[in-house]
């Protein structure tokens, strides 16, 4: 079986802007993603403010080096400042990984 | 610092009350103790002791939505059928002038949050407005409860109250955001150009969008316009197993507001360690600006012409803020606004300070200013 090596790029962070993130990285190129909802806490506490929704979400994109750091240069500079939110970029083998890769 | 606009704010309780008389007074103790011996606010008050003792209360969030859902599509659908009679009965005659009130009030609640936030309490200008954008809206479960207290007092409201709820819903969250985005875009374009940085883009649009097209305002004004059309076109027998099911005064309305007044009480519940954080100022502006709002709704709703119940109702939706349609928005448009200091301020203070004790005022200050 061929295993492409691919980049996942992971959000976690307030409810309120993880649909904006999924969204504006598929507008940088992202084929898909994934979002679920998470349980936790971080420096800035909970903040949620959505009143019975969960208080924090993870977005998930499968992408190539470049895009990765597009979309991580994208979410630090629009949200780290004001919102409670993290990024993290990880290594990942895909099946079927020419899915992801633009053409 | 915030000794002074405290202490000012504090002064102002009394000079409130002053003008009620011992029996006034009286009266007011009476309608508390009416109010807060009743299953609905004793729920609430549930929620919190369970929170504060880590009792093991938790509503599932599914079903915090369904009655959420059932409450907005019931207040929506039973204000659509009334305002179908009250249309057919004296066409818009009764209606335009609380519906103009209404709207008066929605413009007018924003800016004065803003101004006594931002100038007496001193908050920055994106707090001011993020604050003044939750007071500026309405809470669609201080609506059902007021409507609840004047049916149990007799003096029910007039038919047409949910139409106001849906009036008063968006201005309020608007007007604050506009002025907030503008005044806060201004400051960080002089930010910007000063540290060479970008600006960066507002979701103004998209925030206030998502107001206009949000859940509670979807299911209010949908059900009300589905129930002013079927209560116009079907035959009475067709419609009854729809009104059964939906009118507020049936049990299964109560029931489901007391969940939702358990899961609200363990919300706020949540937020009280946070009282210590918002400091004294807003502890004393989330409640007197509800006594004030109140007071401007409960006597521009009497010179629009509503009943005693009516009165009473426009006052404590004036005098409410929104915690549900106006947090995301806020939080978009006004990323740099503290949101622990509006969701507490309307949550943890407005929110409970009316069921328990607004309520009843508002209903003495409208038979105060005459209302009948």
């Amino acid at each position: 079986m061929q295993l492409y090596p691919l980049k996942l790029v992971t959000v976690v962070g307030e409810t309120v802007i993880m649909d904006d993130i999924a969204k504006e990285g598929q507008q940088l190129g992202a084929s898909g993603y994934t979002l679920s909802e998470v349980v936790g806490q971080g420096s800035r506490s909970a903040r949620n403010v959505i009143v019975g929704a969960s208080k924090t979400m993870k977005c998930e994109f499968v992408v190539p080096m470049d895009l990765a750091e597009k979309i991580l240069k994208h979410v630090s500079y629009t949200y780290f400042e004001h919102y409670a939110c993290i990024a993290w970029l990880s290594d990942v083998q895909v099946v079927r990984g020419e899915a992801y890769v633009a053409k | 610092m915030l000794t002074i606009p405290c202490a000012t704010l504090c002064w102002h309780i009394p000079a409130l009350f002053a003008v009620f008389n011992a029996e006034q007074l009286g009266r007011i103790v009476e309608s508390l103790e009416r109010n807060l011996l009743t299953p609905i606010p004793l729920c609430f008050v549930l929620g919190l002791i369970c929170t504060q003792i880590h009792g093991g209360i938790k509503i599932p969030k599914e079903l915090y939505l369904a009655i959420a859902i059932f409450l907005l599509m019931s207040i929506g659908f039973i204000g659509g059928h009334e305002l179908a009679h009250e249309y057919q009965e004296h066409g818009i005659s009764t209606i335009w002038k609380p519906a103009l009130a209404t709207l008066v009030l929605g413009c007018l609640t924003p800016i004065t949050s803003y101004v006594v936030l931002h100038y007496l309490g001193r908050l920055s200008i994106a707090d001011s407005a993020g604050i003044a954008a939750h007071y500026g809206s309405t809470s669609a479960v201080t609506y059902a409860v007021a409507n609840s207290f004047v049916e149990q007092t007799q003096h029910p409201a007039n038919s047409f109250l949910p139409t106001l709820v849906t009036i008063l819903e968006c201005p309020g969250i608007a007007i604050a955001l506009v002025l907030g985005a503008a005044l806060s875009a201004r400051e960080r374009a002089t930010k910007a150009s000063a540290s060479g940085a970008p600006v960066r883009e507002s979701k103004l649009g998209e925030a206030l969008y998502e107001v206009m097209t949000g859940q509670s305002i979807m299911l209010m004004a949908g059900l009300l316009v589905i129930g002013f059309i079927s209560t116009l076109f079907m035959d009475t027998k067709g419609f009854q197993p729809f009104y059964d099911f939906f009118q507020s005064k049936g049990m299964l309305f109560r029931g489901a507001l007391c969940i939702f007044l358990l899961e609200m009480g363990l919300v706020a519940g949540e937020r009280l360690g946070d009282l210590r954080k918002v400091g004294p100022f807003l502890v004393a502006f989330g409640i007197v600006m509800p006594l004030i709002h109140g007071f401007a709704g409960v006597y521009l709703g009497h010179l629009a012409g509503l009943n005693l119940g009516g009165c009473t109702v426009l006052g404590a939706i004036v005098a409410s803020a929104s915690y549900i349609a106006a947090p995301p928005a806020v939080r978009l448009t006004l990323p740099e606004a503290n949101p622990t200091l509006s969701i507490t301020a309307a949550l943890a203070i407005t929110f409970p300070f009316n069921i328990a004790f607004g309520i009843p005022i508002y209903f003495e200050m409208a038979k105060w200013v005459g209302a009948t």
